[in-house]
């Protein structure tokens, strides 16, 4: 239908008080005999409206609102009187004269002697209370807001300041004792009989929902604001729970109602509480609170509860779909008294300090063992869940394609999701005690290693060992020049990785480790090459790859040799004196070793090698005969003499406890060669003058002198 | 207000999905005369925290519909919050002083790419084509014309000049506490009633998309009741009386609601009747 010319006047009007206030007297005045009794209801509709935002409007002052509301209300009481049936004009009026109500009020408060209006007021009332149960339900709502305001009025207030009642609420409070038209008691007495019908909708056996959630919304003012009364409302709404008041069946309307109605009763009670921490009903609210939380679990509407866990969780964690707890898949003990104690029971103090001396003492291959286990079961588990998912999926088929579903509508619709629950939890069980009972995992011992196989690894043990030395070789070995620097006691054998510390440790590993275990080589000898030799022969091997450069490994090597020895041999003399029958035998090992070497070297040696040969021959811990007369059989060669001679020459000078033995060799030099006189000679006549004849061939051995000719 | 920590997700996986071009809805103040019987629509509000994503996403809808509802939106927030470069650097600005421009102009400024990866830009710019800047809900006060809104081309405006609406949706639980809480504790001076809605929405670019639609779709569903309810009693019907076959509007919110929630079971809802 074309909008009609006066409705778009009006609106233009409308437009300019919206925009200037204080139009607002000129144009109530001008519209009200255009949208009176008689008008046309679409205009009627316009003037509800309009009169209901007037006396709402925040921007139009009080004191113009009470100028204004006397003319209006004989307006407003026509149109009600005739009958009115409309619904949006019933609506909007009702909604004006609740806006009315307290502006008339406190005119009247301030003009004893308008009668008229208060009357007119009264009239309005009246008819709006005597036909509210028969209003439809949009004019009800608002007749309930009306009541609100009645209550609200003809309540005491708590008087903020009484010299300036400008200041102060409307209210009974600010009404005086001998007004002739508002006579308090009876006022009191009205409003008490309204409040108790506001508060029937909590009553009645089925509630409206509408009405109830605009009654608990409208009756935080009155809590805040009317001491006198607020516990009655209070104690109203802590009897009503919305889900004992409707009736089956469960639609999901009514279980839309029945949330809406336990929510709103609920932030009534919590905007009271926010106000007023501290008040004396706090633990029953709050109790009270608690159980409208619960009667909505309870209520056959787990639907409408607030965003239903996702059917399907991203991360596999799902209870339904972990049939082991975290103590299932990690309790490896086998007693059951154990593996029921709850370890939360003990304060973490204690638990701390149980478990970190606990910590300290753990057997590693027990814990890598239980650690096995534990995976081993997860893996298990981890499997299954999957194939359960797979099957699940199957079934669920395409339904499946939202990741993000919850199931709001499980009348008919979670049947479904409830039967693959029901299946999980049945195959759970089944799973469970085969993986439970799965005990600690114990490795087999490996079987015995034979001799061969022992020696193998030892070898290749050792050649790895070797090559550690090479690796090192290759590198500068500035700490070397540094470990010089601070020689002496305080230099621990084989502290700093270098070659130096590798070759050691490999002496040490063919000298000392087999020490004493050789003696009961006796029964099954010859059988097999000890380690300790093989050590050796690669030692050897080693050495005279590079004699001169890794002389000191030899001296090194023989020095450890000929102290085993001693040690050997100490530790077999005290057996002997502890009266030991067998006379132990004590497999020495430098005097060959040493022998060795030195033939390995000889052959090698040129006639510039002197300090090579001095070297060697000053630093071995031993000088013996066998050394002596190898020595001795450079002087065979005539490039070698002057080796020979020098060499001895040196023993003779710096190494006393050798000088006889060396004596004795090179006069055995000087008498054999004929090219070693000359250099022989000298020495000779310096230390041993009466070994030289002048013509004499004839050789004087000493034999006594070679014999006793041992030194240290 | 506590950071949403759901605005992590806002991140770099926000599409590039530049909002509808609202219709100009420009003749309508001058071509068509301004509200009549027949013109009769349902006023809306929609309530977010920060009044920028899911409040703005559901302003657009709305006001650029067929129906062409009237619309306001507002924050329950204290603050207007949006993602920064970091969770623990969120951007703050302050309600009702802040317009969306500016928001747009200093984020593009300190990092463009940042803000246009992760859809900050391109919200802000459906924003600003929309209305001026993010409004506080708690500092509304009902029943104040809103005249400069329309004057100044709010997409919406037209019809909310008196500063009242019909319905209120909420697009979060705690914003629907904090709606129905604030509308208590401005204490009901118009008399007024409102329907006041939650549909709990994720706060990420998607579901505001998602979100809007099915508030559309409930707006559409509420709308046509309320309307239908003016025509049984209105020029023609008027004769006849009071229907008392016919349910209210009012009566129909509840049925309303669950058959939508029906259709819409992953945005749970939640409704109540208070007072403006």
């Amino acid at each position: 239908m074309a909008q009609s010319t006066e409705v778009a006047q009006l609106n233009a009007a409308r437009n300019l008080v919206l925009g200037d206030a204080a139009l607002y007297p000129q144009i109530v005045n001008g519209i009200l005999p255009i949208v009176g009794a008689n008008a046309k209801p679409e205009l009627r509709r316009w003037g509800a409206d309009f009169l209901a935002e007037t006396f709402a409007s925040p921007v139009l002052g009080t004191a113009q609102k009470e100028q204004l509301a006397p003319g209006v209300l004989q307006a407003i009481r026509d149109i009600l009187l005739l009958p009115e049936t409309d619904t949006a004009v019933l609506q909007s009026l009702v909604q004006c004269v609740a806006s009315l109500y307290p502006l008339v009020f406190r005119h009247i408060i301030n003009h004893p002697e308008d009668s008229n209006s208060w009357e007119i007021m009264n009239t309005i009332k009246h008819d709006i209370l005597r036909r509210m149960d028969t209003f439809p339900c949009p004019v009800k709502i608002c007749c309930a807001k009306f009541l609100q305001r009645v209550v609200q009025v003809q309540t005491p207030s708590h008087v903020a300041d009484p010299r300036r009642p400008d200041q102060n609420e409307t209210s009974l409070a600010i009404v005086p004792r001998n007004h002739p038209l508002l006579a308090i008691p009876h006022l009191e007495a009205e409003s008490s009989g309204l409040l108790d019908r506001l508060l029937d909708v909590f009553q009645v056996e089925i509630c409206d929902p509408l009405l109830v959630n605009a009654t608990l919304n409208c009756l935080a003012p009155l809590i805040r604001t009317r001491q006198s009364i607020s516990n009655k409302i209070i104690n109203a709404i802590l009897e009503f729970y919305p889900s004992k008041h409707v009736r089956p069946p469960f639609t999901p309307t009514v279980r839309v109602s029945v949330k809406s109605m336990e929510r709103t009763a609920r932030a009534v009670l919590v905007n009271m509480l926010k106000k007023n921490p501290s008040h004396p009903m706090l633990g029953k609210i709050q109790l009270y609170i608690e159980r409208l939380m619960q009667s909505r679990l309870e209520a056959p509407d787990e639907s409408s509860r607030k965003r239903a866990l996702p059917n399907e969780p991203v991360d596999g964690l799902d209870h339904a779909k972990r049939p082991l707890s975290y103590s299932q898949l990690f309790t490896l003990t086998q007693d059951a008294a154990l593996s029921s104690f709850d370890v939360k029971q003990l304060p973490p103090d204690l638990v701390v300090k149980i478990t970190v001396p606990l910590l300290a003492q753990v057997n590693q291959s027990l814990l890598t063992q239980a650690i096995d286990a534990v995976r081993t079961r997860y893996q298990t588990v981890t499997k299954e869940q999957n194939q359960m998912r797979l099957q699940q999926q199957a079934a669920a088929g395409g339904e499946d394609d939202d990741d993000y579903e919850p199931e709001y509508q499980p009348m008919e619709g979670a049947d479904n999701t409830s039967d693959v629950a029901s299946v999980i939890a049945a195959e759970a069980p089944d799973v469970q005690p085969d993986l439970v009972s799965l005990g600690p995992f114990v490795l087999p011992q490996p079987p015995p290693m034979s001799e061969e196989e022992a020696g193998e690894v030892g070898r290749s043990a050792v050649a790895r060992v070797f090559s550690m030395i090479n690796i090192a070789e290759t590198a500068p070995s500035a700490s070397k020049g540094k470990s010089q620097q601070h020689p002496g006691f305080t230099r621990l054998a084989g502290s700093n990785f270098d070659r130096d510390a590798w070759v050691l440790l490999l002496t040490r590993l063919a000298t000392r480790a087999p020490a004493g275990l050789e003696g009961g080589d006796k029964l099954g000898k010859g059988k097999q090459t000890p380690i300790s030799d093989s050590i050796r022969e690669t030692l050897y091997r080693y050495i005279l790859e590079d004699f001169r450069g890794r002389l000191t490994i030899g001296i090194t090597w023989l020095n450890e040799e000929w102290y085993n020895d001693r040690v050997q041999m100490k530790a077999a003399a005290a057996a002997r004196d502890q009266g030991d029958d067998e006379e132990p035998s004590v497999a020495t090992h430098y005097d060959t070793w040493v022998s060795r070497l030195l033939d390995g070297i000889l052959p090698y040696l040129d006639g510039r090698d002197i300090k090579v040969l001095v070297r060697f021959l000053s630093e071995i811990p031993e000088v013996t005969i066998p050394i002596t007369q190898r020595v001795a059989s450079l002087a065979k060669d005539p490039e070698r003499v002057n080796l020979c001679v020098q060499a001895l020459m040196y023993l003779i000078m710096f190494r006393p406890p050798a000088r006889e033995m060396c004596l004795n060799t090179l006069e055995d030099v000087y008498q054999t060669y004929e090219e070693a006189r000359p250099a022989a000679g000298k020495v000779l006549a310096k230390w041993r003058p009466q070994a030289i004849r002048p013509a004499d061939s004839a050789p004087a051995p000493q034999p006594e002198a070679q014999t006793s000719a041992t030194a240290a | 207000m506590a950071y949403d920590p759901r605005r992590v997700n806002t991140g770099s996986t926000t599409p590039q999905t530049p909002p509808p071009p609202p219709p100009p809805p420009t003749d309508m103040n001058s071509g068509q005369a301004p509200s009549s019987s027949t013109d009769w629509k349902l006023k809306f509000c929609t309530v977010c925290a920060s009044n920028n994503n899911r409040s703005m996403e559901a302003h657009l809808r709305l006001s650029s519909a067929p129906t062409g509802f009237p619309v306001i939106s507002f924050g329950t927030g204290s603050l207007v919050r949006l993602p920064g470069p970091s969770i623990t650097q969120p951007n703050v600005y302050s309600f009702n002083t802040t317009s969306y421009n500016q928001m747009y102009e200093e984020l593009q400024s300190k990092d463009e790419r940042l803000y246009r990866n992760n859809g900050i830009l391109n919200m802000l710019d459906r924003n600003r084509n929309l209305k001026w800047g993010p409004e506080r809900f708690q500092d509304w006060v009902p029943g104040v014309p809103r005249l400069d809104h329309l004057s100044k081309g709010d997409k919406g405006a037209l019809g909310t000049e008196g500063g009242v609406v019909d319905v209120i949706i909420t697009c979060e639980e705690r914003c629907w506490d904090a709606v129905v809480d604030d509308l208590m504790n401005k204490g009901a001076a118009l008399n007024r009633p409102v329907h006041v809605f939650n549909v709990d929405i994720k706060d990420n670019h998607e579901e505001a998309l998602v979100g809007g639609k099915a508030i559309l779709d409930l707006a559409n569903r509420l709308n046509d009741a309320a309307t239908a309810q003016r025509a049984l009693h209105g020029n023609n019907g008027w004769e006849n009386g009071a229907g008392a076959a016919r349910k209210s509007f009012d009566e129909q919110v509840p049925e309303i609601l669950a058959e939508w929630q029906e259709l819409n079971p992953s945005l749970p809802a939640l409704w109540t009747l208070a007072w403006l």
